[in-house]
């Protein structure tokens, strides 16, 4: 505790005088306002009364709950994420002091797919337990390599990594993580890894920061949008499925060019209101075991085939419980050489939330057991001629199978290793 | 969101924060590591936060033959990584001990001074070295010396339709040696007890004159004169029980404190000698 240092040195661009946020009027306590920050390489606008934090800010409106709260007073560094490059605590700034900042939250610094050179570390040596701070030390040790590279020596890494805490790793496996980091790394970690334009949805409360503004006075109510955009960026899960359906090409391009029949096909889904321009309002639920979700949405048909045998959809849904999903689906009918058609759908979603934390093997599972039953139901329309005999979701047996799915997944695996 | 509701203006200028805080409800706003705390466990209701952010003049950062001169809006990263803070050594040797790196990113180096916490790192230095703190008002500038700036915990010369524009520090002149020590629990924590100090000698090596600050040990930095117990160990115990008036509690007895206090005063007084007579060879 005694042990002497000298500043950092090197004037390094990081100390050069930082832009000053622009000037605001004053703010009503209870007022709320508009502010416009980038987030991992996304301009949003977050919708907060002025004591809101930043964390809240990101977890609440723009889904991103990789960022973690514990004290809310600036002791735990659990919602450390990065404010113009250094590392903060997300919990003790004000949102609306951030005014066209740049902030990186954990989920900009890689993603499933493509981790960060610190987060294969972290898993490779064990840096977790429970990953409750793991967001926490992986911004605090991004902004320590990034930054002050040559503070990371064995000998202070200890200390630079106390502004972090961690109940049950003991440490050791992160500082041996960002310690492997740095040798590997001598001169500086590469930068975020997931850092590009995208599409935040918001959770229950608040504005979802993409897309146009739109009048929501009552933020307790869940709002629906008056347009859709399509989502940009990576979507949470993508799902790839084709089917092989009885009924001829043109049958199943006459379902599948009207929107209200092929609405009829999908379990569970219920077309509410027809909008002008290619919009529909609808609802649509699921049942996953013990949780119900319940969207009210409203798509928009973004492109069609000249031929009618597919178009292209945007929706976005925001459930009462706090789930938010948007989604991008390409439909697509083809004539089977063998006779009958392949229906192929392609669908990027975009989900927060609750539904989120199912994970993607489940949410990709879940997804395929519903084309199946609409795939099936189209099929029924397009030979009878009719809207199909409303199959209702079956909501238990649904998950069940997507679980049993899983599992099944699971041991396969397991018996491959 | 753990506060409190309160009012929110960031001015676009010093006239206008003081048009702000004239009312005397507002409370200035700078990095806010320590004010966004107070705000989230109650302990504090300002009516209105003044964020002195988009004031443009705040932010110098530039030293002469004489300062060192850190303007409000200077976060205390920023200067710890700056090549002006070689000219205050002091800096450099107290910074690590301020918080986390991820409280310096935001924190400023003048709100640590107007917040005042007496067991707080950059009080003590800037009370060590003499530095001047500038501050505006409805009456206009005034310049403080940094011994008479804290009044008690947590409270300064300045009133509440103040506010801090900047902190000058002297540059080290030659033949000046520093020590800076503090035992806390925890690395980040504030001090149990804490040391700064300042040795000049002259080309003999003689001691010229030597100041000290404790800090944590009372309500405010405490200053001593220590030329002539540089090093007398005995005259630096009857320092510590004159010096250290703060009660015992769980993390330390008082007695425990003085024990600090006197070993790291030795420690810190011939650490900054050895540098000062380092300096004159």
């Amino acid at each position: 505790m005694t042990t002497h240092r000298t500043a950092e040195p090197a004037p390094a661009e990081g100390a050069a005088a930082p832009t000053c946020a622009p000037a605001r009027g004053r703010v009503g306590a209870h007022d709320v306002v508009e502010v416009e920050m980038t987030v991992n390489g996304s301009a949003v606008t977050f919708r907060v009364p002025p004591r809101m934090h930043l964390a809240d800010a990101l977890r609440e409106q723009s889904g991103l709950t990789g960022t973690h709260l514990g004290c809310e007073h600036g002791v735990c560094g659990m919602c450390t994420v990065l404010v113009d490059g250094e590392a903060a605590r997300a919990c003790l700034l004000l949102a609306v002091q951030c005014e066209g900042a740049e902030v990186v939250t954990v989920e900009g610094l890689g993603s499933a797919e493509e981790q960060h050179p610190l987060q294969e570390a972290f898993s490779h040596h064990h840096g977790l337990q429970c990953g409750f701070c793991t967001p926490g030390m992986l911004m605090s040790s991004y902004d320590l390599l990034a930054n002050s590279p040559d503070r990371a020596g064995d000998d202070e890494l200890p200390e630079q990594m106390s502004g972090v805490l961690c109940r049950c790793t003991g440490y050791r496996g992160i500082l041996a993580a960002v310690s492997d980091v740095h040798a590997t790394h001598p001169d500086g970690v590469p930068g975020p890894r997931n850092c590009a334009a995208r599409t935040l949805v918001g959770r229950g409360s608040g504005s979802a920061p993409a897309g146009p503004p739109t009048a929501q006075p009552d933020s307790t109510a869940a709002p629906v949008a008056e347009d859709v955009t399509i989502p940009t960026g990576a979507p949470t899960v993508t799902v790839t499925l084709a089917s092989a359906l009885a009924a001829p090409v043109d049958a199943v391009a006459a379902v599948v060019s009207d929107v209200e029949r092929l609405v009829a096909c999908l379990p569970g889904a219920e077309l509410t209101e027809t909008l002008p321009g290619d919009r529909y309002r609808g609802r649509a639920g699921a049942a996953l075991g013990p949780v119900k979700l319940s969207f009210e949405g409203l798509a928009r048909v973004v492109e069609r085939d000249p031929q009618g045998r597919g178009l292209r959809l945007v929706g976005q849904g925001r459930d009462t419980g706090g789930s938010a999903t948007s989604a991008d689906i390409r439909l697509h009918a083809e004539p089977d050489p063998g006779g009958g058609t392949v229906l192929r759908a392609e669908a990027d979603l975009f989900l927060s939330g609750r539904i989120a934390q199912f994970g993607r093997a489940l949410a990709g599972d879940v997804s395929r057991r519903l084309f199946e039953q609409f795939a099936a139901a189209v099929d029924e329309s397009a030979r009878t001629g009719t809207a199909p005999t409303a199959a209702p979701v079956g909501g238990v047996r649904l998950a069940l199978r997507a679980v049993r799915d899983a599992i099944r997944g699971a041991l396969r695996r397991l018996r491959r290793g | 969101m753990k506060a409190a509701p309160f009012a929110y203006v960031r001015p676009g200028s010093l006239d206008d924060v003081l048009a702000e805080l004239a009312g005397g409800d507002g409370k200035v706003l700078a990095g806010g590591q320590s004010l966004v705390p107070v705000l989230a466990m109650r302990l504090g209701r300002p009516a209105t936060l003044v964020d002195i952010g988009s004031v443009a003049s705040l932010g110098d950062l530039a030293v002469t033959d004489e300062v060192l001169r850190v303007g409000a809006t200077v976060r205390q990263r920023r200067l710890e990584r700056s090549a002006e803070a070689a000219a205050v050594p002091l800096i450099g040797m107290a910074m690590p001990f301020v918080g986390h790196r991820e409280l310096r990113s935001r924190g400023t180096v003048c709100g640590s001074l107007a917040h005042a916490d007496p067991a707080a790192e950059l009080p003590a230095v800037a009370a060590c070295l003499e530095a001047t703190i500038e501050v505006a008002g409805p009456d206009g500038r005034r310049r403080v010396p940094a011994g008479a700036f804290f009044v008690g915990a947590m409270t300064t010369g300045a009133s509440a339709q103040e506010v801090v524009t900047a902190v000058e520090f002297p540059v080290a002149r030659p033949g000046e040696g520093h020590g800076f020590g503090e035992i806390a629990r925890r690395h980040g924590d504030f001090a149990l007890a804490g040391v700064v100090t300042r040795v000049r000698v002259g080309d003999d090596g003689a001691v010229l004159d030597a100041r000290l600050t404790g800090f944590g040990v009372s309500d405010t930095p405490v200053t001593r004169d220590v030329t002539s117990i540089v090093d007398d160990g005995d005259a630096l115990a009857d320092l510590a029980r004159e010096v250290v008036d703060t009660g015992g509690d769980s993390h330390g007895s008082t007695g425990y404190r003085r024990r600090l206090f006197r070993v790291l005063a030795a420690r810190e007084l011939a650490r900054a000698l050895r540098a000062a007579r380092k300096e004159r060879t």
